[in-house]
């Protein structure tokens, strides 16, 4: 869950007062898990600088920023990426241009994690997933692994940042533990005393499997190791139920650039994307229609406020007409 | 002057700017960050090696000093421009121009009692070419022992930048916003890419003053232009495909850039006064070189490819 509270912010504040931009006007939202949210606006109407106070490249003048329990107003930019995939507008901002597509995927790949200057940046099997994962997108990224991004075309860059943003690489069972007690609402003592339990638990039960395994004298050692492997992955799933930081994906008009055709592939892969892995998703829009065919909730921004904050029912009987002569209205447009 | 000798001339004076121009390659390129902070940290790893020399330390700790003074220059470039918000350019003219004050404080710990000096020389101190019997290798032992450093930078430096932080450091260089968006520290990784450079560029200091047995305040001027020149001659001569082909051009420019300079003064036997001319010469030309690959290359097609252009 990501609340926004009372977020407020101005620009060129030191000038002239009559060049002062309120750029966002009080602005609360709360985005709950699982949501799809399309958000519409004019430019300048605050879409893109909520964006940025959500991934920290901005600082509010004032209000909070939530994410589940913890107020992450004042954490950096680079920390709170781990909890946020993102595609900007520009195909070229997303990926390292002169770095190959490969090297694109290892170094997002490492997002949360410490980048440790004695490990070797590739793998084997992590190609292997990269591969996989691209041959999904249907656009023959995988064929250009070795070469640098910046000669694929704009389509492909917007995938290739689209798996970037989404791909995840799984936390460690400490990092779990520590962040179900500092993302967890209300009292911090109960959530920590629950997640040690629960993690105390799983851990004997998988010890004492393992040690049950290692006694059975009828198994051979290949079933043996399946049956460990097995074990493993059960207690693996068990841990993994308090993962509470699936990252939230912000889709910043990241189709605005390419040519219709690509850019209604681009979304199509979006749309399953998000479906698939239950994503929170954010996408930012201009295209009304876009706006009304994805996603299951819709707000529209008009001069640093939310004008319009419909989901479910109501925007699926919402007609393109209607959104436009809406649109019109709240902007002053004749 | 006998060609062999020649070699070992531009071999002994191109090495060590290898290291150098790899260094200014770091930050110029990889990070995109142009790092005046070169002259400073060679004239500070220079004079930490060889007043160290002097007052009897082993050359290999002497050496590695001088790469660490270097490595701290680059420290604090990196945290003016991070930390305090300095604009790229001027927070490495910040540095070398502290670096002028501190290197005649360096220099004078060879005079006892202390007085600010700005010329030491070695007499018969060992340096770390004193590994090698010179009655055996008769001047070779230079070339050898750099070239045996070189490569081992080499190493390091390529298998460096393809560690996961090597990876995030080229990435913060390319393109800041993405990196922050992954995740990646960029203040940290800046930092961390100029210390690298400068230390490699302090090693290169400390390679120049035991090569000439002196080292004084003056030396250091016009060795960020030689790197640059490298890095620009390797990368229009012998490509830049990759990064490991990339570090190896650079190497060979240098050696070129060398090499052209050593036939002139000792072959042609250039007047040394008009020396910096032949450098800012050759300078434009390694600037102009792709846009005359360029040009030879239209002028080639137009004589000999005539027919495919009249089809079209």
């Amino acid at each position: 869950m990501l609340v926004l509270k009372n977020i407020h912010k101005e620009f060129n504040t030191t000038g002239n007062p009559e060049d002062l931009v309120v750029a966002l006007d009080d602005v609360s939202l709360t985005i709950e898990e699982g949501e799809f949210v399309t958000i519409i606006g004019t430019n300048g109407s605050g879409k893109s600088t909520t964006m940025n106070i959500i991934t920290g490249a901005m600082m509010p003048d004032r209000g909070q920023i939530f994410l589940n329990g913890a107020d992450i107003t004042h954490m950096n930019e680079h920390e709170r990426a781990r909890y946020y995939g993102r595609v900007f507008q520009d195909p070229m901002m997303g990926t390292a241009t002169e770095m190959s597509v490969l090297e694109n995927l290892e170094v997002a790949y490492r997002k949360g994690k410490v980048h440790s200057p004695f490990k070797w940046g590739f793998s084997k099997q992590e190609k292997e997933y990269f591969i996989n994962e691209l041959k999904k997108f249907d656009l023959g990224i995988e064929e250009k692994l070795n070469k640098k991004v910046g000669t694929m075309s704009g389509g492909q860059r917007q995938a290739l940042t689209l798996l970037m943003a989404t791909m995840r690489n799984l936390p460690s069972h400490n990092r779990i533990r520590k962040e179900y007690v500092y993302f967890a609402e209300g009292d911090k003592h109960k959530a920590k005393e629950e997640v040690e339990t629960g993690y105390k638990l799983a851990k004997d039960k998988y010890l004492k499997a393992k040690l049950a395994i290692k006694n059975d004298k009828s198994l051979t050692s290949q079933q043996r190791k399946e049956q460990l492997k097995q074990a493993y992955e059960t207690f693996d799933s068990e841990v993994r139920k308090f993962d509470v930081t699936k990252p939230i994906l912000l889709l910043d008009e990241h189709t605005a650039a390419l040519d219709p055709k690509t850019a209604k592939k681009v979304l199509e892969i979006t749309d399953k994307i998000v479906h698939e892995s239950k994503m929170t998703a954010l996408m930012i829009t201009h295209n009304m229609a876009d706006a009304l065919k994805y996603g299951n909730r819709l707000i529209m921004f008009a001069h640093g406020k939310i004008v319009l904050d419909i989901s479910g029912e109501e925007k699926a009987k919402m007609q393109v007409n209607d959104l436009y002569n809406l649109f019109q209205v709240q902007n002053n447009i004749e | 002057m006998d060609i062999l000798n020649l070699i070992r001339l531009v071999l002994s004076s191109g090495l060590p700017c290898c290291l150098l121009a790899i260094g200014v390659f770091l930050t110029f390129r990889i990070l995109d960050f142009a790092d005046m902070t070169a002259e400073g940290s060679l004239l500070l790893g220079g004079s930490t090696c060889v007043v160290m020399l002097f007052n009897g330390v082993p050359a290999p700790i002497a050496t590695i000093c001088g790469m660490l003074v270097g490595g701290a220059c680059g420290f604090i470039t990196g945290c003016l421009n991070r930390l305090l918000k300095i604009p790229k350019l001027l927070s490495g003219i910040i540095t070398m121009t502290a670096s002028a004050s501190l290197a005649l404080l360096i220099l004078g710990f060879s005079k006892t009692p202390f007085r600010f000096t700005s010329l030491v020389t070695l007499t018969d101190q060992k340096t770390i070419f004193s590994f090698l019997p010179a009655s055996i290798f008769k001047g070779w032992q230079i070339p050898i022992v750099t070239s045996a450093i070189v490569i081992l930078m080499i190493f390091v430096i390529y298998f460096f930048f393809g560690t996961e932080y090597g990876m995030a450091i080229r990435a913060t260089g390319i393109n800041e916003r993405m990196a922050k968006a992954q995740g990646i520290n960029t203040t940290v990784t800046t930092i961390a890419c100029t210390t690298i450079s400068n230390s490699l560029i302090g090693l290169a200091g400390a390679l120049i003053c035991q090569i000439e047995a002196s080292m004084n305040t003056a030396s250091a001027t016009g060795y960020l232009v030689v790197g640059l020149a490298s890095i620009l001659i390797g990368e229009t001569v012998f490509g830049k495909r990759s990064f490991k082909n990339s570090l190896i051009s650079i190497c060979l420019g240098s050696i070129v850039y060398f090499t052209i300079i050593s036939l002139a003064t000792f072959v042609f036997h250039m007047p040394s006064e008009l020396s910096k001319i032949l450098y800012a010469v050759l300078i434009v030309l390694a600037l102009c070189l792709p846009m005359i690959k360029e040009g030879i290359m239209k002028l080639w097609n137009k004589i000999f490819k005539k027919k495919t252009v009249e089809v079209k």
